[in-house]
């Protein structure tokens, strides 16, 4: 069975890893055998100068889902690379190093240093954080995302993902600006702007006021969304947004998705990503698929 | 630190009071491992709802079986309580930083317990055993209907003293009514649990008292394992997560 996806020059031996942001300390709770299954690790977004975050309260459960404003917190990309880069490679797992800035040369100022550091299978570019305090996100603009993307492409010696927010009016055309500007995937999609209320405080359920949905809840628009960007670009796409299991997973597969990501749910088991990939296997085993290609993007219409 | 996730089966789930429930699971790994102030994270719910697994500070751990102490009150612990004997849940932990044990020379230990924050102290009288210091339970309620039968705290050699907000059992009042029990010396250590007013009040009594000691903080906790950062708090050495680098804190770490 070839499980194998590429993404760019990248070549992933899975499609299963994980959403940024969700697996920190896993390498404490999984065992070195297990972490080794993964297609891909994603670790938690990292930004040019350390950020301390948003105040508490930080989450809130909601139905079949959460709403996070966690801010970033992260210790500057100079710290990553000395401290949580070296453990990160160790397992041997493909790499995709996640950042976020402000401008375009902090972009392409991050990614220079991830060049020297070496030993990653991609950069993937955060334009959709929700959380920190700008009207409008890098992905809410066509223009804007081909300009970061173009600047990260000019300077990136590994294959650029652009990480795409779902508050948008059509995520296809922003895809597309990514893709012309030379991305090598997609990776979608971030969390969905929302906000909850303690309605016995009268105040938001976030100490930042409003935050990011995820989990189960958003999963039909984000598998939606998928399908959609999947019928433009021709670029893979990461597909996430509530995954829970192996069914879930294949949803996306099926969309038009080359890898799948498990976010929020790695809080709730953080094994699910190898379920997903025993399940996926398992599918493909009783449908006669000996290739991933099969899967990818096979819905009918 | 060994961190398991595995399905163990309920042995029961029991009133303690009109209040408080106590659920007893068969778990000799987690028993074997577990220290004071560590919590184990219960998936409640097969389904979606509640989405997130729940946090339970261990009451004790004895013989094969883990105890958690806890207030039906919300979504997920009322569908704990709910529980009934043989129903198998799956659960992570134990986890977190754990209580510091005393040093030999501390010789008054003092547990300050607010409501269902006493949880972690009946484990730890049980392994302070055989250490000398005098053992102090100074436990807050809001009533009658919250307090408990003391007994075993008393087996294990602790003295217990209980504050209530009506005045219904012990003195009326918080529990800082009770902290003319506490020895005012560099020899005692305090062990802190309860809500955020109750810890700002142990915090400042002890910065004032310059006395020693810890904490176990609570938050709204999702992933317990240190990776989504949504449970931090603020410490002297900026956010820090309650499940992973708690939810133990040094009293003169917190900032209220």
């Amino acid at each position: 069975m070839n499980l194998i996806v590429k993404i760019g020059t990248a070549v992933f031996p899975n499609p299963v890893t994980v959403a940024s942001g969700t697996f920190g300390h896993a390498e404490e709770f999984y065992g070195q055998e297990e972490v080794k299954r993964l297609g891909a690790l994603v670790p938690k977004t990292v930004t040019l100068q350390a950020q301390q975050g948003n105040p508490p309260t930080r989450i809130c459960e909601t139905p079949a889902g959460m709403i996070n404003a966690i801010g970033i917190e992260n210790p500057g990309i100079d710290r990553f690379i000395d401290e949580k880069l070296p453990k990160l490679k160790a397992t041997g797992v493909p790499l995709i190093v996640s950042i976020s800035a402000h401008s375009e040369d902090d972009f392409a100022l991050m990614v220079e240093k991830l060049n020297a550091a070496g030993g990653l299978s991609a950069v993937e570019l955060n334009l959709s954080c929700p959380n920190l305090q700008k009207k409008v996100l890098v992905a809410q603009s066509a223009e804007a995302t081909f300009a970061v993307v173009r600047r990260v492409k000019e300077v990136s010696k590994y294959p650029v993902i652009a990480k795409l927010s779902p508050n948008v009016t059509d995520i296809a055309a922003i895809a597309l600006a990514a893709e012309e500007a030379g991305a090598d995937g997609i990776s979608m999609v971030n969390t969905f702007m929302a906000m909850a209320i303690d309605i016995r405080k009268r105040c938001s359920r976030i100490g930042n006021f409003t935050g990011g949905l995820s989990g189960p809840a958003i999963r039909p628009i984000a598998v939606r969304m998928v399908c959609e960007t999947a019928a433009k670009v021709k670029i893979p796409i990461i597909g996430m947004g509530g995954i829970t299991n192996a069914d879930d997973a294949l949803e996306f597969l099926i969309a038009g998705a080359s890898m799948v990501a498990v976010g929020t749910y790695n809080f709730v088991d953080p094994r699910a990503p190898l379920a997903v990939l025993d399940g996926i296997k398992a599918y493909m085993k009783a449908n006669k698929m000996t290739d991933i290609r099969e899967l990818i993007g096979s819905i009918r219409r | 630190m060994k961190k398991i996730q595995d399905r163990y089966k309920v042995v029961g789930v029991n009133k303690v009071n009109d209040v408080y429930f106590r659920l007893v699971l068969d778990a000799p790994a987690l028993a074997r491992e577990v220290k004071p102030g560590q919590f184990i994270h219960i998936k409640v719910s097969d389904g979606l709802e509640p989405l997130f697994r729940r946090p339970f500070s261990v009451f004790r751990a004895k013989a094969g079986k883990v105890e958690v102490f806890f207030e039906p009150v919300g979504k997920g612990s009322k569908l704990l309580a709910a529980k009934e004997k043989g129903d198998i849940l799956d659960v992570l932990g134990p986890l977190g930083r754990p209580f510091t044990l005393p040093s030999k020379s501390v010789k008054q230990v003092v547990f300050i317990g607010g409501g269902i924050g006493v949880a972690p102290f009946l484990l730890f009288s049980d392994i302070l055993l055989k250490h000398k210091a005098e053992k102090v339970l100074l436990y807050g309620g809001r009533s009658r209907a919250h307090t408990f039968s003391m007994a075993g705290f008393k087996a294990n050699g602790v003295k217990t003293f209980v504050a209530t907000d009506d005045g219904s059992v012990g003195v009326k009042g918080r529990v800082s009514e009770l902290f003319d029990k506490i020895d005012i010396a560099p020899t005692t250590f305090i062990y802190a649990c309860g809500p955020r007013p109750m810890m700002a009040t142990v915090a400042a009594f002890a910065r004032e008292k310059n006395l020693s000691g810890e904490a176990s903080m609570e938050e709204v906790m999702a992933c317990g394992l240190g990776a989504c950062l949504g449970c931090s708090i603020s410490t002297t050495k900026g956010y820090q997560t309650v499940c992973h680098d708690g939810p133990v804190f040094g009293l003169e770490a917190l900032v209220f």
